[in-house]
């Protein structure tokens, strides 16, 4: 119990030393959601102004643009650490790594939940979709689908922070395993959006909480052995 | 009279008394690719003592320290921290260990206050006692004034005091400095001395590498000299060339059968 308490200090303090960096570098989260939002409106100049389309095509599109905006998150997230050696002393800190892992995957969690709830109003606005009666199973699987997302984006991101091509590796050994996710997410949204005509939703929802549990024990279990050099 | 070469392992050259030892490796070797970096070190230092590690670059210095920090593991041969194997408790280890890195491995984005209470919660301090401690760490490395200034701002000198800093929260039983000295200005490096003391008072280990080997040479007990990967020289008290895997040294003995 003491161990458990002390593990969930740790990770508060990781997961807010995160938080409390990424605050203050407003830039860099700035840029993030000005990109993503910016994919969202590019994406509908290239689709054309049929608002039909543009309605059968919203969940893919916010998914992919919080897939974009969640690389660039979780990148930074761990560019945090590179900078100044602070990754090799937080290896050293006699801490158990899952619990320094549970911490980079809150606040990598917390910045993607915050990126898709900024989203969805923008997807509302430049798609014309009314969003209002479906917030909570949206909001559902935004944080499901963030959760998964911060899970797997967390593991890889120790993976290649010390790489030279640190930014061209992580979406390519990241984007392949969130391919379920991204496509059980997308499926959610669209569900919620149309009012689950055909009660697909709870499922989805379940396959989006499977994946988070899965890729979470799998991360947490591997992380450690990720910050030895 | 035939002759015959025999092998036989060196004598034990050093004199270990019963205090126990702080760091103990046997034929510690760390490689990089192909390169050696560490290539076979067996050496002792007693608890309490305060070491110098010297030798040109590339000696293998900072490897030495990495490797008791746990920051690398070891390629070959074996490390015990306090009596405790590195490869089987890393983590209690780290609980007993400070290392001063050439990186400071600050947060920017955080003042130097927000700095040392993270690493203060990662020690295990609680809140309370925790803010105590660096208070007055800040306070005994002369950054209190500048306690809430981020750390963005900062000079190298500034922020390798407010790395000795973190390593006083810390209370550590094995202090581990890389180059010290270096970037600090004269009241800083004063400040390393007097830390240096103060360990020594209190029975803290001390392994110290450093350029300055006469600055250091004042403060420390002994000294190993390193020299590409291996083990130059030892000095001093407190410190001893380690037990080692026979070295298979060729010796020419006289038999004094006749074939």
């Amino acid at each position: 119990m003491r161990e458990l308490r002390r593990a969930a200090a740790v990770a508060l303090a990781i997961a807010r030393k995160d938080a409390t960096a990424e605050l203050r570098g407003r830039q860099a989260a700035g840029s993030t959601l000005f990109f993503a939002a910016l994919v969202l409106l590019l994406f509908g100049f290239a689709l054309g102004p049929d608002s039909r389309r543009l309605t059968d095509a919203a969940p893919g599109l916010l998914w992919l643009a919080i897939v974009f905006g969640g690389l660039l998150t979780v990148s930074r997230l761990h560019q945090l650490e590179a900078d100044d050696g602070a990754l090799e002393q937080l290896a050293l800190y006699p801490v158990d790594r899952r619990a320094v892992y549970a911490g980079k995957a809150l606040a990598g969690a917390a910045a993607m939940l915050v990126l898709g709830g900024l989203l969805l109003p923008v997807v509302a606005i430049l798609y014309a979709i009314p969003i209002g009666a479906a917030w909570l199973p949206l909001l559902a699987a935004v944080l499901l689908g963030a959760i998964g997302f911060a899970a797997v984006g967390t593991a890889y991101a120790g993976l290649t922070v010390r790489l030279r091509a640190r930014e061209v590796m992580l979406p390519l050994l990241m984007l392949p395993i969130v391919a379920p996710l991204l496509l059980a997410a997308v499926k959610a949204t669209g569900a919620a959006l149309t009012g689950d005509p055909l009660g697909e939703l709870g499922s989805w929802l379940q396959l989006l909480a499977a994946f988070d549990v899965i890729m979470l024990v799998v991360g947490a279990g591997t992380y450690g052995f990720l910050l030895e050099e | 009279m035939p002759q015959t070469t025999i092998y036989v392992a060196p004598r034990f050259p050093g004199t270990l008394g019963t205090t126990p030892l702080a760091v103990a490796t046997v034929e510690l070797a760390r490689l990089f690719g192909r390169s050696a970096a560490l290539a076979g070190v067996s050496v002792n230092v007693e608890v309490g003592r305060t070491v110098a590690l010297l030798g040109p670059n590339g000696a293998g210095k900072t490897t030495l320290l990495r490797l008791c920090a746990t920051a690398i593991r070891p390629s070959f041969g074996s490390l015990a921290i306090d009596g405790l194997d590195a490869l089987r408790h890393p983590e209690q280890i780290r609980g007993r260990v400070a290392y001063l890195s050439h990186a400071t491995g600050h947060y920017d984005d955080l003042s130097a206050a927000e700095n040392l209470r993270f690493a203060a919660t990662m020690f295990g301090w609680g809140a309370a006692e925790g803010a105590a401690v660096c208070d007055e760490a800040l306070a005994g490395v002369g950054l209190d004034p500048v306690a809430q200034d981020r750390v963005g701002t900062f000079s190298a000198g500034m922020r390798k005091r407010l790395a000795l800093a973190r390593m006083l929260v810390a209370r550590p039983s094995l202090v581990l400095l890389d180059e010290p000295h270096a970037a600090l200005d004269d009241e800083g490096m004063a400040l390393v001395d007097q830390l240096l003391g103060q360990w020594h008072e209190a029975g803290v280990t001390v392994l110290v590498a450093s350029h300055q080997a006469e600055r250091v040479a004042r403060m420390a007990d002994g000294a190993i000299r390193l020299d590409g990967g291996l083990v130059a020289e030892v000095t001093g008290a407190g410190v001893s060339l380690g037990s080692s895997v026979p070295t298979l040294t060729p010796q020419v003995a006289a038999t004094g059968m006749d074939r």
